[in-house]
């Protein structure tokens, strides 16, 4: 029994130490799972607050990605814009081509512009997007109300918005009322000439953010607007102008026509007046030298010496007033184109030989050398022969005048589609100023070496117009003391 | 098999947009004389008459669906502005009925979900229905509810899909189109029906950040507590954001970190996207937050949701696979609707054009048309049918139809 009883004491002490034992196992185990778990918890809250961290970051991520899309877009937007503003140069169209869509893009739902006339000293409405008749009436008489605060604005030159911290620069709160809008950017529209304005755009949506860089695309916008202005009122002054301009010249090329037609009645009734007096002329003076040259034949019988040399300057003058007449009436029928050009193919050097064989006489007495160069080869030209023999005979029987002794030359060169003919001399030459007038009629150059040469003052005037009639032209150079050189051209035959 | 045409159109003048849009469509079809259904998107900038007097002129007697939404989703790209049309022709054996039921924002979701239902169920005896469609123009906080009373009617568990497209952002108003009709505060859907097969595909791409708390205080929408304190003080505390700068831009920055509830056996949180706060810091959610969910704040980038979106349509795809198991193997043709949330668009800016990409190379040659959305109703994972309709944000959702 007491045995048992010990071995039963026994077996209970060794439970109560195995439980004890296991109680304190368990316990340490537990000890150690809250430790786990303290560790997981901490573990919990460390992860927590990287994943605040990792939220901060991502909102500062994406607020300056958002930043960027929006300038991005902005300014995709604000290309367009401009492109679109810059094809026109119409004032009022500048306005017109501003579209709700643009403005969407740039992130705004509102925009108004008004210019302000410096004289009147008034705002004018030119833009309204995104409001209603009665709003944009509303918003005018405000504007109205505080012009001199608007016009503030525009002198500043800088843009003024609803960002917070610059709210107390301007009244935001009334103008977010009376814009109806949450936040807005007004810039001024600057010009160089013309009247500046005030471009507005606002945001009706409460989470639209206005940002610095919204100013400066809006500032960037109105500058455009105002360039473009600028562009369209320069056209319009330009365009004024080439008007005034035009009209004048019309006018005056109307008074020219009129003066023009004038001188044509005017030349034309000179040469009918030169040509029926020349041919009044031409009558008497074929009766005059006519009995002359009876006089003098002996035929009436003989005439003493004084009265024979008489009649003999009679006869002479005679020739020389018939020789002046028919000038005239030549210089008279030119002019009027009453003398059709018999153009046919012309050798010119046959033509120089043939003056040449004609003055050779006069060469011969003034002691002048006469020479003519030209190529072999040289063209023909298409010409009237009489004519350009008379021309021919005038230049050089010119030249014999002034040239009391020494050379002339004839020079005959091809100068693109035409042959110049150059009639040069050795003579006294003439003052620069006289060369002008050379070629007028009945003019001569005023000297004294003129005061002893007789002269009519019409052979130049006559070669000018046979030249001018085949579509050539003739000029002088002259020195004087070292002679003078008539040129000029004809066309070639082929 | 299904005779398919779209069409769609930039035209300003919104009669003139979708008369040109149904004539490009018809013009698609393989038999322009029968049309049985037009599905219909439009930007919100179009107005509602001039595009239902277009629809008129052209589609008369033809079962109309449609909505406005702050962008829409085709071919051609993403745009604020447009308008697309998608003509069905059906196959023998394939039906759908379109009806509405209105002044939503007034009634018992319930009631509205069990009164739309009816509508669709009118006229379609005898024919095996297979999925609802649905179509909101304002926020449906008693959506789950308004599918309950939906389900009431067509039956426990049927598989519905649904759309908000109120405009959260801004002030401009969503419209749907029904038949000859242009309507607000209602509810519009299509009940589809017959030899068609559906697939579905939702996904958003947000993923957890941080540890899990508790909601400690709900009602509804509205979280009042979470651990035990203010609900606002989750975003103050990760955010950095005092109580005043969060008031401003919770609603803004809720949609890059939105509140995700933890569903057990989902892959995918519920997100909820916080639109104000309210007294002793509340936070009041589009969408409800039972009291005792474990929530967590979640986060994402351009790259996950780009991948979610690729995600679901290749679920939706496997789906159809699925259900065309089920169905007759006869060669047939397919289309998809596809629903993306505002918020992403928000959220991708730039990017958007990848999501375009993505929907384009998932559904290579299957035709489709979409609509930017603030909310969808689905099933949370779209391979397992139990009939429970969630309310969902920032998800990308994509419908595919075969018959």
């Amino acid at each position: 029994m007491f045995e048992l009883n010990t071995v039963l004491a026994f077996l209970g002490l060794l439970g109560v130490i195995v439980l004890t034992f296991l109680l304190l196992s368990k316990q340490t185990r537990i000890s150690g799972m809250g430790e786990s778990i303290n560790n997981l918890q901490r573990a919990l809250d460390e992860m927590d607050e990287q994943a605040k961290l990792v939220v901060r970051t991502d909102i500062e991520l994406n607020k300056a990605q958002e930043e960027l899309d929006r300038k991005i877009s902005s300014l995709y937007a604000l290309q367009k814009l401009s492109r679109t503003i810059s094809s026109t140069l119409e004032e009022n169209q500048i306005f017109k081509k501003i579209e709700l869509n643009f403005l969407d893009e740039l992130g705004f739902q509102k925009a108004l512009a008004f210019l302000y006339d410096e004289q009147e000293k008034k705002f004018s409405l030119r833009l309204a997007l995104g409001y209603e008749e009665d709003e944009t009436a509303k918003i005018k008489a405000f504007i109205e109300s505080r012009k001199e605060t608007y016009h503030d604005l525009i002198l500043t030159e800088k843009a003024v918005s609803s960002i917070a911290s610059r709210e107390k620069l301007f009244d935001a709160p009334k103008t977010k009322e009376v814009f109806g809008v949450i936040s807005f950017v007004f810039a001024p529209i600057l010009t160089k000439e013309g009247d500046p304005g005030l471009l507005f755009v606002g945001a009706e949506k409460q989470d639209t953010v206005i940002t610095e860089g919204d100013e400066e695309l809006i500032t960037i916008l109105a500058n455009q607007v105002g360039q473009a202005l600028e562009n369209a009122r320069l056209f319009e002054k330009t365009w004024q102008a080439h008007q005034d301009l035009e009209n004048r010249v019309e006018e005056r090329t109307r008074e020219l026509s009129k003066a023009l037609e004038e001188v044509r009645k005017l030349s034309q009734r000179k040469n009918d007046f030169v040509s029926n007096v020349s041919h009044e002329l031409r009558t008497p003076l074929t009766s005059i030298k006519g009995y002359a040259s009876i006089l003098l034949s002996g035929k009436l019988g003989a005439l003493p010496e004084e009265v024979a040399k008489r009649l003999t300057k009679i006869n002479k003058h005679s020739d020389e007033l018939v020789q002046f007449v028919n000038d005239l009436l030549d210089l008279s029928r030119i002019e009027s184109g009453k003398v059709e050009l018999k153009l046919a193919p012309l050798n010119l050097k046959s033509v120089i030989d043939e003056v040449a064989d004609l003055l050779a006489v006069q060469f011969k007495e003034k002691q002048i050398e006469f020479s003519s160069e030209s190529p072999a080869d040289l063209p023909e030209v298409m010409a009237d022969y009489s004519q350009i023999k008379r021309t021919f005979i005038n230049l050089i029987n010119n030249s014999i005048k002034y040239t009391p002794q020494g050379k002339i030359i004839v020079r005959l060169v091809l100068a693109g589609k035409e042959i110049q003919a150059d009639v040069q001399d050795t003579g006294c030459g003439m003052p620069e100023s006289a060369m002008d007038k050379l070629f007028t009629e009945f003019y001569r150059v005023d000297s004294a070496m003129n005061q002893e040469i007789k002269g009519t003052g019409l052979g130049l005037a006559m070669v000018k117009n046979i030249v001018n009639a085949h579509k050539g032209k003739i000029w002088v150079t002259s020195k004087v003391g070292a002679g003078t050189t008539f040129s000029f051209t004809l066309p070639l035959a082929y | 098999m299904l005779d398919i045409g779209i069409g769609f159109s930039f035209e300003e003048n919104s009669f003139l947009a979708a008369e040109e849009a149904i004539k490009q469509a018809k013009a698609q079809l393989i038999n322009s004389g029968k049309i049985d259904l037009c599905l219909l998107f439009n930007s919100f900038d179009f107005s509602a008459a001039g595009v239902s007097r277009g629809l008129n002129a052209l589609l008369r007697d033809v079962p109309v669906i449609g909505a406005s939404g702050p962008a829409i989703i085709s071919h051609k790209g993403i745009f604020k502005h447009g308008i697309t049309v998608m003509l069905l022709g059906f196959p023998d054996g394939a039906y759908c009925r379109v009806a509405a039921t209105r002044g939503i924002g007034e009634k018992n979701p319930f009631a509205c979900g069990k009164e739309l239902g009816e509508n669709l169920l009118s006229g379609f005896k005898n024919i095996p229905r297979n999925l609802g469609l649905l179509f909101f123009d304002q926020q449906i906080e008693g959506g789950p509810n308004f599918v309950s009373g939906l389900q009431e009617t067509l039956g426990k568990g049927f598989p519905c899909i649904g759309t908000s497209l109120s405009n959260q952002y801004d002030t401009s108003h969503s419209c749907l189109y029904l038949n000859d009709e242009a309507l607000d505060n209602s509810c519009a859907g299509i009940l589809w029906g017959g030899k068609t097969s559906f697939g579905v595909g939702i996904k958003h791409g947000w993923k957890p950040l941080g540890k899990p708390h508790t909601v400690t205080s709900a009602v509804g929408n509205i979280i009042n507590a979470i651990d035990g304190k203010p609900a606002i003080e989750i975003y103050e505390d990760y955010l950095a954001y005092d109580a005043a700068k969060l008031t401003k831009d919770l609603r803004k920055l809720s949609v890059s970190y939105p509140i995700g509830i933890f569903v057990p056996g989902e892959k995918e949180y519920l997100l909820r996207n916080v639109v104000s706060t309210e007294y002793r810091g509340a936070l009041v959610c589009q969408g409800s937050i039972p009291e005792g969910s474990t929530v967590r704040l979640m986060i994402s980038t351009p790259e996950t949701c780009l991948a979610a979106a690729a995600q679901a349509i290749e679920d939706a795809k496997n789906n159809l696979s699925a259900s065309l198991l089920r169905q007759s193997s006869a060669r047939n043709s397919r289309f998809a609707i596809v629903f993306s949330s505002i918020s992403r668009y928000n959220l991708l800016r730039r990017d958007i054009k990848k999501e375009l990409n993505i929907i384009k190379e998932g559904l290579k040659d299957t035709v489709f048309l979409g609509i930017y959305s603030s909310g969808e109703l689905a099933p949370l994972t779209a391979t397992s049918h139990h009939g429970q309709i969630y309310f969902h944000n920032q998800d990308f959702s994509v419908l595919i139809i075969e018959g």
